[in-house]
């Protein structure tokens, strides 16, 4: 690969650079044996061993007569600051003319402290440092893949002991304990028109991160412990994996405007692998292979729209496709499923606005963090996507996803603390200012990428995703080291959306014509407003484990309407309060396995015997276990509660003024235990409400309900089954008495096993509420005890 | 009291549709599937399956809950509202049993012709629920009861059961439930 060849160049360049560079200082040199001498062909070469320490009070770079500056560089000892670093270089000139290089470097740091801009005094983007040994060997042939006048490098190394960690304002988020092995042979450097093109045919490696650590305390800097206690930093957790490459790049002269960078790259991933480890257990990505492509991307130092000068990175596009064939969870390697996403970034026009795929890396980050930090200023316009989910080999398609938005993310490592008003808590902080975008689906294909565009996009609704949602996003989502027990995440957040639109029905933007309004169920003028406090999540050995500590949220929908999102008519506005506490959730591959549907039994016959029809949805799907504590309400905002209020007044414009109507409030929902067994004089809520959901992607029963003409034209019987049929125009037929053959083209849809449990929920009191009559009880309390609710249900969609 | 209530219904206007011959027709005529092609927002959801409530028992085990082969207690769910501040409360006790359906469907259609004339008049989107022919009842059963007390384990519990209804067999439902809105939102 490219990049990894310019790295070895910079390995190579650097040991025969650091001759000239003044502060080196030479090691004691030590004679080659004979037996050493006879493994290097040719045995004309030289050996160079050295201790590098190089510092730089700023390294520049200057694009159109704008800088950015690498701070106070420093290539020497990760141990001791004040020492080199250990090169060892063997050089030869072997027969063929091929130069031979051999290295081996020791307890090397490279890091520099911040990365400034001209344009932006006083703040930097933070520093970086890169800990490492390694050793390789690097061969230089003449004779490139187009011409002669080319190059040749076949390379190959190991790195130990790595770590790469990012810095801002004292505090720390690194990879520790890494170690890669990479072995490229025969890639090409050859001068073409529009600059240098590296081809590697084949990169192949191996990848190991021991842990993610956070670091808070500033006396930190590239440790795995803490200086201070002496105990081991807190883990996000550790990854591993290993690729098979090949890949092709230009880089080019030409920025976007003036001087600057230009590189048109792809990539094969021909295989690769992808761990996650949470004390040992694994969420694993197996059997990734794709392809990428990034034409045109443009590097300039210059400013965003906003007039803030920046290190820009803009693209024409970008696409590609990724396939994952087996999505793992848990120590027993159980899959979910496997899944497939192609993509194309480029230009297009959502909304009457043009968008395009732009990033603009600025320092600060946010404004209260302190001086160091990120912003990436970014707009981003996905015009076109699809995303599969396979299960068992039945495949479910959600088409035509597009995105757009533009609007800050800022990125800070941060500790636990206030600063201007402005809470801060331990660990990545991701920021969103200002960022104003959206996404929607165009509608589901089941079976394969060539079936029929059907609706039911709102099936997505069971997994929290709205099918069409657009938003105006503030707020951050911190991802600290450490989750329950051992390594894992931690997330504090506060999010606000204001003058959302979101979709819980939504037909096509686009049946083949060309882009139409789209029609459905929206909740439109939202506002809503979401904080999460130390909520955990760890991969356990029986898959993903998510606990929320404390949760509140307010959902302020200003009209839910029917039609158009805009225009369409409105049944009035619902606020949706939650409050939670100790609520959790777990998520494990499989589905529901062998299922009685409609009957009751333990196998065939039994089931049969009862009305059943007994299915085997096979061994992938998801299993998630929910379990809700609806806490008594603390204060106006952490409660819950449902408020629908209609018949309100409207303002000059006709637009609908907001508590000048007619409210119905379901006040202090909450769930108990049934009594205070604990004798702590208030009502145990331990229990919560409990559901377990089976889902699987199985084919299902569907029956036509009329006589005639359906709405795509085909024609049946009431009571007639729908059989897929590539061969029909719709895609599909009925049929009065199915086949074996007729049941196996069944339609694929989603298949539901629920159970839900709670022991006691209560409504405090439900409430009307007049604009000036003010408030009168309807109901003084209702409460609802002992519930079990079993389901199985199909869920599919239809044209 | 009675002013505000109507007030607040208002806004909110349900037409359901049952299409089934023994009921009393609507003003909107039946639709087939045919015309539907006519019409925009086709796409939904098909719905089957079957629910059975505390078709064992419940989660809570003590003197008045427990398994269903326990004598002399209860293994349904329990519902309990009042409608005065210090009033009794009225019970839907012991509810249990099961259902299942096939063809329940739901999606946002456009209305703007059918039903007699009508729908050219109405031209507005509603939300379509499409009912399952059949909705098949297993042992479905639940009592009425009143309580002076909302859980059963209060002290000083004590319950008149009223009557009790079960339900066993099929129901027709056919036909569509159309829901829109109407009025000031």
């Amino acid at each position: 690969m490219s990049a990894t060849d310019l790295r070895l160049l910079t390995c190579a360049l650097c040991g025969g650079l650091a001759t000239a560079v003044p502060m080196v200082s030479l090691a004691e040199l030590q004679s080659l044996d004979d037996g050493a001498l006879s493994s290097i062909s040719g045995q004309t070469g030289i050996t160079l061993e050295l201790e590098l320490n190089a510092e730089m009070d700023r390294l520049s770079y200057f694009d159109d007569g704008n800088g950015i500056h690498l701070e106070n560089v420093r290539i020497g000892s990760a141990i001791d600051p004040d020492t080199g670093a250990f090169h060892k270089i063997d050089i030869d000139i072997d027969s063929n003319g091929h130069l031979n290089l051999g290295y081996l470097v020791t307890d090397r740091r490279i890091e520099f402290s911040d990365v400034t801009l001209d344009g932006t005094p006083g703040v930097g983007m933070g520093g970086m440092f890169f800990d490492h040994n390694l050793e390789g060997s690097l061969t230089l042939s003449p004779g490139g893949a187009l011409s002669a006048d080319g190059y040749t490098f076949d390379s190959s190394w190991t790195m130990t002991g790595g770590r790469i960690g990012y810095r801002t304002n004292g505090n720390e988020v690194f990879l520790d304990d890494m170690s890669m092995s990479v072995d490229a042979p025969g890639v090409t450097m050859d001068a073409v028109a529009g600059g240098l093109l590296f081809t590697a045919p084949s990169v192949t490696g191996s990848y190991n991160v021991g842990a993610i650590r956070y670091s808070n305390n500033p006396l930190n800097h590239g440790v795995s412990a803490d200086v201070t206690s002496g105990l081991a930093l807190p883990s996000y957790g550790g990854i591993s994996g290993d690729f098979d490459l090949s890949s092709e790049t230009t880089i080019g002269g030409g920025g976007r405007d003036g001087e600057g960078l230009r590189i048109d790259h792809s990539t094969v991933i021909n295989s690769a692998n992808f761990i996650y480890l949470d004390d040992g257990n694994p969420f694993a990505l197996k059997g990734i292979t794709g392809n990428y492509t990034i034409d045109d991307l443009r590097i300039d130092v210059t400013t965003d729209w906003a007039g803030r000068e920046a290190l820009a990175l803009t693209a024409t596009s970008l696409s590609g496709e990724l396939n994952v064939d087996r999505v793992e969870l848990g120590a027993a390697g159980n899959s979910l499923g496997s899944v497939n996403v192609n993509f194309l970034f480029q230009d297009h026009v959502f909304g009457g606005q043009s968008y395009t795929n732009a990033v603009y890396l600025q320092g600060g980050g946010h404004v209260d963090a302190g001086p160091q930090g990120l912003r990436l200023a970014a707009q981003w316009s996905l015009s076109q996507a699809d995303l599969s989910y396979t299960e068992d080999g039945n495949q479910v398609i959600f088409s035509g996803l597009q995105s757009w938005g533009q609007g800050d993310v800022t990125v800070n490592v941060t500790r636990d603390e206030t600063i201007n008003g402005t809470r801060f808590f331990d660990g990545l902080r991701i920021g969103f200012e200002g960022l104003k975008g959206g996404y929607r689906i165009n509608g589901l294909r089941v079976g394969d990428e060539n079936a029929p565009l059907q609706g039911g996009t709102e099936l997505l609704l069971a997994l929290g995703f709205y099918p069409a949602y657009e938003f105006e996003l503030d707020g951050h989502i911190t991802l600290g080291a450490g989750g329950a027990s051992g390594e894992g995440l931690t997330i504090n957040s506060d999010i606000q959306i204001r003058n959302g639109s979101a979709a819980l029905i939504a037909s096509p933007y686009d049946e083949g014509s060309g882009e139409i309004s789209q029609q459905g169920i929206w909740v439109t003028d939202l506002d809503y407003d979401l904080h999460v406090r130390n909520m955990t999540v760890d991969v356990t050995s029986d898959g993903l484990a998510i606990i929320k500590g404390e949760a509140w949220s307010t959902m302020d929908v200003g009209n839910l309407r029917v039609g158009d999102k805009t225009d369409g008519a409105s049944f009035g506005r619902f606020v949706l309060q939650s409050y939670e506490t100790g609520s959790s959730m777990t998520i494990s591959p499989g589905g529901a396995g062998t299922v009685c549907a409609g009957g009751v039994g333990g196998d065939a016959t039994t089931c049969a015997a009862s009305g059943g029809v007994w299915e085997d949805r096979g061994g992938e799907g998801v299993t998630v276990s929910i379990k809700q504590v609806l806490a008594r309400a603390v204060d106006a905002t952490r409660r819950n509660a449902i408020t629908w209020e209609s018949n309100r007044q409207l303002d000059g414009a006709g637009a609908p003024i907001n508590d000048s109507g007619m409210k119905l409030v379901l006040n202090d929902i909450h769930t108990s235990d049934g009594g205070d067994f604990d004798g702590d004089g208030i009502d145990d809520n331990t229990f919560g409400i409990q559901t377990d959901i089976a889902v699987d992607v199985y084919q299902t029963r569907v029956v036509k309900k009329t006589d005639g003409a359906d709405s795509q034209g085909v024609v049946g019987n009431r009571g007639d089954e729908k059989i897929l049929d590539a061969s029909q125009p719709a895609g599909y037929r009925y049929v009065a008495a199915p086949t074996a053959t007729d049941i196996e083209n069944r339609p694929l849809g989603f298949a539901v096993q629920a159970q839900t449990q709670f022991k006691e929920l209560s409504v405090n009191n439900v409430d009307l509420v007049h604009p000036t009559g003010g408030t009168q009880t309807a109901i003084y309390g209702v409460k609802l005890q002992n519930f079990d609710i079993q389901a199985n249900l199909t869920a599919t969609p239809i044209p | 009291m009675t002013a505000r209530i109507s007030r607040w219904y208002s806004p909110l206007l349900v037409v359901l549709v049952l299409l089934a011959g023994n009921n009393a027709s609507a003003e909107l005529s039946r639709m087939d599937d045919g015309a539907l092609a006519a019409v925009s927002g086709q796409g939904g959801i098909y719905l089957s399956g079957d629910i059975s409530i505390n078709e064992m028992g419940g989660p809570i085990q003590n003197s008045y809950f427990g398994t269903c082969g326990e004598v002399g207690k209860k293994c349904g769910a329990r519902l309990a509202y009042r409608l005065r501040e210090d009033g009794g409360w009225f019970v839907l006790d012991d509810i249990r049993g099961s259902f299942s359906f096939e063809g329940l469907t739901l999606r946002v259609r456009h209305i703007d012709s059918g039903f007699g004339g009508d729908g050219e008049l109405f031209n507005r989107d509603v939300v379509e629920l499409g009912l399952p022919n059949v909705v098949r009842y297993h042992d479905v059963h639940f009592n009425l009861a009143a309580s002076n007390t909302a859980r059963p384990t209060d002290p000083g519990f004590q319950q008149t059961d009223l009557f009790s209804i079960e339900m066993q067999g099929d129901v027709m439902l056919e036909g569509n439930l159309l829901v829109f809105p109407t009025g000031n939102p």
